[in-house]
């Protein structure tokens, strides 16, 4: 019976390891857990790629404003933005709406916002979030 | 080909003694609103072309610039085909001016605006024509920005009989239309 589990256990453990690869491999990637929040919230205005709408709507993709301010991102999802901004040397004026989701999906949105456009690899955390709220202009 | 919407409109008359019924489609109704020039866009305007139209406002928080950029793909398509043109009408004229309007449409990058004509006028007319378009706008100071309206994008025939409903925050409904209205071009003219 020893001998048994011996050699199950070890098996047990390649079998798990191998339908995960195997999950990896079929769905291409691991889900970023902010995606699906990002393309509900954020996608119809900044759109899927992050491209932004022509002048209407500032694009994501390396914007230096959101990186100079990337502390000041939950507050402008709690509250909107409401004034001109300047995106990569280009004026923006839409406002954008406040967005009602909790500190966790807020921190998941950011950080995928981060890794995906702002090519940035700092991680934030839902305190960081409920810290930032704290302290909104 | 595609469905006719609208209900039927039936007149009797008389002839040779009898009493017969005619049928005729519903079409929209005569209007007149002003663009994003300062010109005059009405029912003669969209005389003799396919047109589509939504409703909208400039500083709509919520499902407009989605459709905007949607409604973008059918102006780059007909770009160079004048049988085709946009109507977007603002539910929210009192803040809406033609500069503010212009402004949108410029931002938009619209050099053209005979092709995509962004339209204000008297609120009740606005809501009036949203009516004859069978699709609902409203104020609502509940709601993102003070206004509802429906994400619909209508196509409207030749004769400005309705011949489609297509959501304006869907890519695929969207691509959709722009099967359809190649339909409508294909379509024999009475």
């Amino acid at each position: 019976m020893k001998k048994l589990i011996r050699y199950l256990a070890p098996l047990t453990i390649v079998l798990i390891a191998a339908i995960f690869i195997y999950n990896i491999v079929t769905n291409g990637y691991i889900q970023h857990p902010g995606k699906t929040s990002y393309q509900k919230e954020c996608a119809q205005c900044h759109g899927d790629k992050g491209e932004g709408i022509k002048s209407l709507i500032p694009p994501l993709i390396d914007a230096d404003f959101a990186i100079q301010n990337i502390d000041s991102i939950p507050c402008w999802i709690k509250n909107g933005l409401n004034h001109p901004i300047t995106v990569n040397g280009k004026l923006y004026d839409q406002p954008m709406y406040p967005i009602s989701i909790d500190e966790i999906q807020t921190a998941n949105i950011i950080n995928y916002i981060s890794r995906e456009f702002l090519k940035n690899k700092t991680e934030v955390n839902s305190a960081w979030v409920k810290e930032k709220w704290n302290n909104c202009p | 080909m595609l469905p006719v919407y609208g209900t039927k409109i039936y007149t009797s008359k008389v002839v040779d003694g009898n009493e017969v019924i005619d049928s005729a489609d519903y079409t929209i109704p005569p209007f007149s609103f002003v663009n994003q020039d300062s010109v005059v866009v009405n029912n003669e305007t969209v005389k003799g072309k396919i047109y589509v139209a939504d409703f909208f406002f400039t500083s709509c928080p919520s499902i407009c610039p989605k459709m905007k950029k949607e409604m973008l793909r059918v102006y780059e398509k007909y770009k160079a085909n004048n049988e085709v043109i946009i109507l977007s009408f603002s539910i929210d004229p009192a803040r809406d001016t033609v500069a503010r309007l212009k402004n949108y449409s410029g931002k938009l990058g619209l050099e053209n605006s005979s092709k995509w004509h962004m339209l204000t006028g008297e609120k009740d007319s606005i809501y009036a024509i949203a009516a004859s378009f069978l699709v609902s706008a409203a104020e609502d100071p509940n709601a993102p920005g003070g206004h509802v309206h429906s994400g619909n994008f209508i196509l409207v025939d030749k004769q400005s009989r309705l011949r489609g409903y297509y959501d304006g925050t869907k890519t695929e409904s969207v691509d959709k239309l722009l099967g359809d209205i190649d339909i409508l071009l294909q379509e024999k003219q009475p």
